[in-house]
C-alpha cells in the first residue's frame, strides 16, 4: 500500500449502512413522487439521490429514472429554477452538455445564482473539455470556499488534463479538509485518483486507489470494474475475471460484460467470451440509440477491442469528440483511425 | 428538530446532525436522570429503516454544576470532573429480511450492549439505554418562526406543525443520579450532547446544549453588527460546550446580542435593556450552552430555562429546570426573547404534536411508519 494512502486515511460510515440509508431515503421520496405531492425541493433532492445511486451502483436505469423525473418536474414547473438545475444535472450525466448549459442559463435568468450554479456550470464545461472556463469557476470556488468540495473539483480538472503533479497535493489537501463521515464523496475521490493514475500509466497506484474506493464502498461497481481492469494488467487475471463475472451478471451497464469478454478472450476462453461479447454488443447497440452522446465513448472502446468493428468505433469516436473535446476523446479518435487504417492495409 | 440543519456541515451530513437534546428527572423513577439525544433529521424519509453510523461517536457529557452568581451577572460554575455516555455502533448484519445493528454505550459506570430498535432497551451497571427510530417530538410552525425573522414582525398564527409525523433516531440514557458523581455531589448537573468522528482523528462535528440557540438566534446574520456574511454556527458546533475558546467568543457574542435585540424589539418595547457595552442580559447565560437540571426537584414539564431566569432575577428557582420532551420551547423561548414574560405569551399556535411522548421509558413515542410530506418551507431550518 502506498504511503499517500495512509496519509489520508479517513474513517467513514460503513458502505452497507450508507447505501441502506440512501436506498431508504430514495424510497421515501419516491413514494411522495408517486402520490404527486412532492415539493420542488424534495423533487430535486430525489433526482440528486438517484443520480448518486446511479454513480455508485453503475445503474443505467437510475440515470434514466433521474432524467425522467427531472423532465417531468420541468414540464410541471417550467419557471422553477431548482427543477431546471436538477434537469441540467441529469442531462450533464448523459453528456447532453449543450442542453444542460441551456438549462443552467435559464435557471440563472430565473434568479438562481451562487455556488450551486457555478459548480454545475463548471462540471458541464469540464465535461465538454472547455477546461479554461471550468478552471476559472473552479478556482474562484476554491478561493472563496476552500473546502473539500471546492478543492476536489479543482483537483479533478488537473486530473482530467493529466497534470498529476498539480492534482495530487490538491487531492491530499481536500481529504484533510473533509469534515463528514459519508463514504460517498471520499470513495468518489479515490476513484478519480485511481482513474488519473491509470491514465498516467502507473498501474500500482491506480490499483491502490481503486481498491481503496471499493473497500470503502463495496457496492461501488465502477471502482470494482476498474480495479479488475488493473488487476488483470498486473497479472491477477483470475481475480479480475471473478470480479467482472459478478458485476456483469447483475448489471444493465454493458461495460462489465465488454471488459469480461476481452479478458476471457485474452485468457483463452473464447466460448464464454463470445457469450459476453454478444451480450455487450446488443446492449451497447440499444444504449447508443437511446443515449448516443453518453455511450459513444465506451461503445467505441468496445468495438475497438472485444467488439472488433473499427469502422463502427470510428463513427462513435467522432460523435464522442463532437460532444466533448477532451484529451481522452482525442486519443480515442486517434486510436480508432489507426485501427481503421490497419484494417484497410 | 430544534437544532436540525444548524449550519452548513449538518445540512450536508444529516447523519451527524443532532436535532434535539432533552434532560429531566425521570417521572417514572425519582432520583434517576434521563438524557435524550435525537439525531438524523431525514425529513421526508421512512426513518424506521435508518441505521446509526459506525463512524461516529454519539456522546453525552455530564458535569456537576452549581449556581456561582445570581443577578445581572448570573452564571453557573461547572466542575471539571465529567461523566460521559458514548454510543458507538457496529456494521449491521443481515437477519432474515432486515439488517440488525448492535452497538455499545460506554460510560465510567460500565459498558452496556445495545440493539438498535429494541423497544425495552438494555440495562447494566445502573444504566438503562435505548437507541432506535422514534417519532420526532419537536413541534413548531416554521412559517411563523421563519416569517418572524424575515419580516421583523410578529406574524399571524397559522398553527400548522411543520414537522408533524416525522421520525428521528433517538438515543436515551437513564441513570441513577447518585451513582454519577457520588452521594455527596450537589443536585445540579450540566449536559451537552455531541457527535464526533470515531477514528484515530477525532473531531467534534455537532454539539447541542439548549434548543434553538443555533437556529432561532444564531442563524440571523442580518441582525449581527459585526459579521453579516458569516455563518458562525459550524464554528460554534465545534466548540467544547463547557468551555468556549476565546478566539471566536466575540463573534458569538455579537451574533447573540444582535439577534436577541431584534427579538426584543418585535413588540415595540424594550424588555431586555442592553448594558453599557451593548450586551444583552441573556447573552452570557446562553453562551454557557448546556442544559442544567436540578435533581433535588421533582419532575416538572415546564422547567425549561426556569433556573436561568430565576438566577437573572436574583431569585431561587422552583423547578428542576432541564427540558422535558413535550415542553413547548418555541412558545417559551419566543415569549422570553420578545417580552421577558412581561407580556402576552407569544405562540406559534402549535402547542403539541399528535403523539406526545410518554412518561415512561424511553420517553419517546414509537416511530411513524411512513412520515408524511412536508410543506416546501420546511427546508429552511427553524
Amino acid at each position: 500500500m502506498l504511503a499517500s494512502l495512509h496519509a489520508v486515511e479517513i474513517r467513514t460510515t460503513d458502505g452497507t449502512i450508507a447505501l441502506h440509508n440512501l436506498e431508504a431515503h430514495i424510497e421515501g421520496l419516491e413514494q411522495q413522487a408517486a402520490r404527486g405531492t412532492q415539493s420542488s425541493q424534495a423533487g430535486a433532492a430525489l433526482v440528486d439521490l438517484i443520480m448518486l445511486r446511479a454513480q455508485i451502483l453503475g445503474r443505467i436505469a437510475d440515470y434514466e429514472r433521474a432524467q425522467m423525473l427531472a423532465e417531468r418536474q420541468v414540464d410541471r414547473a417550467p419557471a422553477d429554477a431548482l427543477a431546471l438545475l436538477a434537469r441540467a444535472r441529469t442531462r450533464g450525466s448523459l453528456h447532453r452538455f449543450v442542453e444542460a448549459l441551456a438549462d443552467l442559463e435559464a435557471a440563472e435568468r430565473l434568479g438562481l445564482q451562487g455556488r450551486e450554479l457555478d459548480v454545475e456550470t463548471a462540471a458541464v464545461l469540464q465535461g465538454m473539455g472547455r477546461y479554461e472556463e471550468a478552471w476559472s469557476l473552479r478556482k474562484a470556488g476554491e478561493e472563496r470556499y476552500g473546502d473539500f468540495e471546492s478543492l476536489a473539483a479543482l483537483a479533478s480538472i488537473h486530473a482530467d488534463l493529466g497534470k498529476i503533479g498539480d492534482a495530487e497535493p490538491l487531492f491530499d489537501e481536500c481529504c484533510r479538509r473533509y469534515r463528514g463521515v459519508s463514504p460517498f464523496p471520499i470513495a468518489q475521490l479515490e476513484f478519480q485518483r485511481g482513474h488519473m493514475w491509470l491514465a498516467g500509466a502507473d498501474r500500482d497506484r491506480a490499483r491502490d486507489w481503486f481498491h481503496a474506493a471499493w473497500r470503502r464502498l463495496p457496492s461501488y461497481a465502477q471502482a470494482e470494474c476498474h480495479l479488475a481492469e488493473v488487476e488483470f494488467k498486473l497479472g491477477k487475471r483470475d481475480d479480475a475475471i471473478a470480479r467482472l463475472r459478478r458485476l456483469a451478471a447483475d448489471a444493465d451497464d454493458p461495460d462489465y460484460a465488454a471488459q469480461l469478454a476481452r479478458m476471457l478472450a485474452e485468457t483463452g476462453r473464447p466460448d464464454e467470451a463470445k457469450t459476453w461479447r454478444a451480450h455487450a454488443e446488443s446492449r451497447y447497440h440499444e444504449l447508443v440509440l437511446r443515449h448516443p452522446a453518453a455511450f459513444a465513448d465506451h461503445a467505441a472502446g468496445f468495438w475497438l477491442s472485444a467488439g472488433n468493428d473499427p469502422p463502427r468505433a470510428l463513427r462513435l469516436a467522432e460523435i464522442n469528440l463532437g460532444v466533448r473535446d477532451t484529451p481522452r476523446a482525442r486519443a480515442l479518435l486517434e486510436r480508432a483511425r489507426r485501427r481503421v487504417q490497419e484494417t484497410r492495409s | 428538530m430544534s437544532d436540525h440543519g444548524a449550519g452548513p456541515r449538518s445540512i450536508a451530513n444529516p447523519e451527524i446532525d443532532i436535532t434535539d437534546v432533552f434532560t429531566f428527572p425521570s417521572p417514572e423513577r425519582p432520583g434517576n436522570l434521563v438524557i435524550i439525544m435525537n439525531v438524523c433529521p431525514f425529513r421526508e424519509i421512512e426513518a424506521t429503516r435508518l441505521l446509526f453510523s459506525d463512524a461516529l461517536d454519539y456522546r453525552i457529557r455530564v458535569r456537576p454544576a452549581r449556581i456561582a452568581a445570581s443577578g445581572p451577572k448570573a452564571a453557573f460554575a461547572v466542575d471539571e470532573q465529567e461523566r460521559f455516555f458514548s454510543f458507538t455502533f457496529d456494521v449491521p448484519e443481515q437477519e432474515g429480511s432486515r439488517l440488525l445493528q448492535t452497538g455499545t454505550c460506554r460510560s465510567s459506570l460500565g459498558d452496556v450492549a445495545v440493539r438498535v430498535g429494541d423497544e425495552s432497551g438494555a440495562q447494566a451497571h445502573g444504566v438503562r439505554v435505548f437507541c432506535g427510530c422514534r417519532f420526532d417530538p419537536f413541534f413548531v410552525d416554521q412559517q411563523f418562526s421563519g416569517a418572524m425573522r424575515a419580516s421583523r414582525k410578529i406574524p399571524k398564527v397559522t398553527a400548522v406543525n411543520s414537522l408533524e409525523g416525522q421520525n428521528v433516531l433517538g438515543l436515551v440514557v437513564e441513570v441513577d443520579h447518585a451513582r454519577l458523581f457520588g452521594a455527596e455531589a450537589g443536585p445540579m448537573v450540566a449536559v451537552v450532547a455531541e457527535t464526533a468522528t470515531n477514528g484515530s482523528f477525532r473531531a467534534r462535528l455537532d454539539r447541542v446544549g439548549r434548543p434553538e440557540i443555533k437556529n432561532f438566534i444564531m442563524m440571523d446574520k442580518a441582525a449581527d453588527p459585526v459579521n453579516r456574511d458569516l455563518d458562525v454556527r459550524d464554528l460554534y458546533s465545534e466548540e467544547d460546550g463547557f468551555k468556549l475558546r476565546p478566539d471566536y467568543l466575540g463573534a458569538y457574542r455579537a451574533r447573540l446580542n444582535g439577534s436577541m435585540t431584534v427579538y426584543d424589539s418585535l413588540d415595540g418595547k424594550t424588555d431586555w435593556p442592553l448594558d453599557d457595552k451593548g450586551n444583552h442580559p441573556l447573552t452570557e447565560m446562553l453562551l454557557a450552552d448546556f442544559q442544567v437540571v436540578d435533581m433535588s426537584k421533582p419532575f416538572d414539564e415546564n422547567g425549561y430555562l426556569e433556573i436561568e431566569r430565576a438566577m437573572l432575577r436574583g431569585d431561587t428557582h422552583k423547578t428542576c429546570g432541564g427540558r422535558w420532551v413535550n415542553h413547548d420551547i418555541v412558545d417559551s423561548l419566543l415569549t422570553i426573547l420578545i417580552n421577558n414574560g412581561k407580556g402576552p405569551r407569544i405562540s406559534d399556535g402549535v402547542d403539541r404534536n399528535t403523539a406526545p411522548a410518554p412518561l415512561t421509558f424511553p420517553y419517546l413515542s414509537k416511530p411513524n411508519p411512513m412520515p408524511p410530506k412536508l410543506a416546501p418551507f420546511v427546508g429552511i431550518p427553524t
